[in-house]
């Protein structure tokens, strides 16, 4: 390994390492969390008419935005680049099953969006985020819910989803002390380590030697 | 019925919500049972489903609603919700055989506590109700829709050995690098 490499090498392990303890978790309810996974819950109530910010009613353009997000893989590219998020889902009720009495049977005079988000590191930034590189996307998925404020300024928009926010009641995380990112490296890393496992006992030891600097390189960003 | 094909699944990965009324004079116990699922800071009890990635319980007291908003008329719940969603690996069916079997002792002290869940919920039983109750999803982001939750704990394990072996191997000599890789990650392939 030249010096180079090495010095990128360690800076690399130095700024990923994992973390051995919650940390970076912060600005939300205790019962948000588990571990670095903080849990967001948001219902919004959707207007039935458009208006300067959505000018198509939010019952009709959402299922569209919908079925063209998800036909359109492209278009989650920037959620992508916020790479603290886990999983997220957004969901439009119009009504919910039936049970029986005492539960009432009816239509919502309204939709209702749920939307929820598992994702690490701070709750304020990551609104911040949301906001400023979801700016478009931010607006056309609340643009039509009623109180939304526009994404930026943040300090509206945080009231807002704050104001919406319901906290859960028992939050779970398979794997707590992983970042998004941290997971994602990991799987990018075990790409690119399998084949030099697979090859490594059939290499004399200078062309292991070659392949393994090359290997560390390849892998700085994953570690 | 959810209808197949919507927005619940992206890659093998699967969106799961059910939202289900709780009854009347329940909300209580059924807030402090779920407070306290971790007892005294031990594992949930979801972990025993071991295809699940992240999860929640989620109980709705009412919509929000905010007169400067202009909104023409309230809209409230008639009855507490509570709201259960899974992110999970693979088919839904199976995973929901697993969850009512695996969290049938808890199954009573949560939807035994909402409205129409059958007697003894667990197994088929629980699972009509759970898939009664269930919500679509319409869009699901998934930031690595292709792994399990098996894979993604063994790669961060090694992820965390790789860092280690990186560290401690260097200056080795070819011959003997190549035998502490083989040593620490030889017949793994």
């Amino acid at each position: 390994m030249t010096r180079r490499e090495r010095v990128a090498y360690v800076q690399g392990v130095s700024a990923q390492a994992a973390p051995a303890t919650p940390i970076t978790a912060t600005g939300t309810e205790a019962r948000n969390l588990d571990g670095q996974a903080i849990a967001i819950t948001v219902f919004s109530t959707i207007r039935p008419w458009g208006n300067v910010i959505a000018p198509i009613p939010g019952r009709i353009f959402l299922p569209i935005l919908f079925v063209v997000t998800r036909r359109i893989p492209k278009l989650t590219v920037t959620l992508r680049q916020l790479s603290f998020i886990h999983f997220a889902r957004w969901t439009v009720i119009t009504r919910l099953p039936h049970n029986g009495a005492p539960q009432a049977k009816k239509r919502f005079r309204y939709p209702h969006m749920y939307f929820e988000s598992n994702f690490n590191g701070g709750w304020e930034e990551y609104i911040d985020a949301f906001s400023h590189i979801l700016t478009k996307g931010m607006t056309a998925f609340w643009g039509s819910s009623y109180g939304f404020p526009k994404p930026l300024p943040t300090a509206q928009f945080k009231q807002y989803i704050n104001a919406n926010e319901t906290e859960a009641a028992h939050y779970y995380s398979a794997y707590p002390d992983a970042t998004s990112s941290m997971v994602q490296r990991s799987l990018k890393l075990d790409d690119t380590l399998t084949p030099l496992k697979r090859n490594a006992e059939k290499m004399d030891p200078d062309e292991f030697a070659k392949a393994y600097r090359t290997f560390l390189t390849d892998v700085q960003d994953c570690l | 019925m959810p209808r197949a094909g919507l927005g619940n699944q992206t890659g093998q990965a699967y969106a799961f919500m059910a939202m289900t009324p709780v009854k009347p004079g329940e909300e209580a116990a059924l807030e402090a049972y779920l407070h306290g699922l971790r007892g005294d800071g031990g594992p949930s009890p979801l972990a025993k489903l071991s295809r699940t990635h992240m999860a929640r319980f989620v109980i709705v007291a009412d919509f929000y609603n905010d007169k400067s908003w202009k909104q023409r008329k309230e809209e409230h719940l008639d009855l507490r919700y509570l709201i259960f969603t899974s992110n999970l690996d693979g088919d839904i069916e199976t995973y929901l055989d697993e969850l009512c079997e695996k969290l049938a002792p808890e199954a009573q002290e949560i939807w035994g506590r909402c409205v129409g869940c059958p007697a003894n919920p667990k197994g088929q039983v629980l699972k009509h109700y759970l898939k009664h109750n269930q919500i679509n999803t319409g869009i699901f982001f998934a930031a690595y829709q292709d792994a399990t939750v098996p894979r993604v704990k063994h790669c961060l394990h090694q992820r965390e050995r790789m860092i280690e072996f990186a560290v401690a191997s260097q200056g080795l000599e070819p011959a003997a690098l190549q035998q502490a890789f083989l040593h620490e990650f030889g017949g793994e392939a």
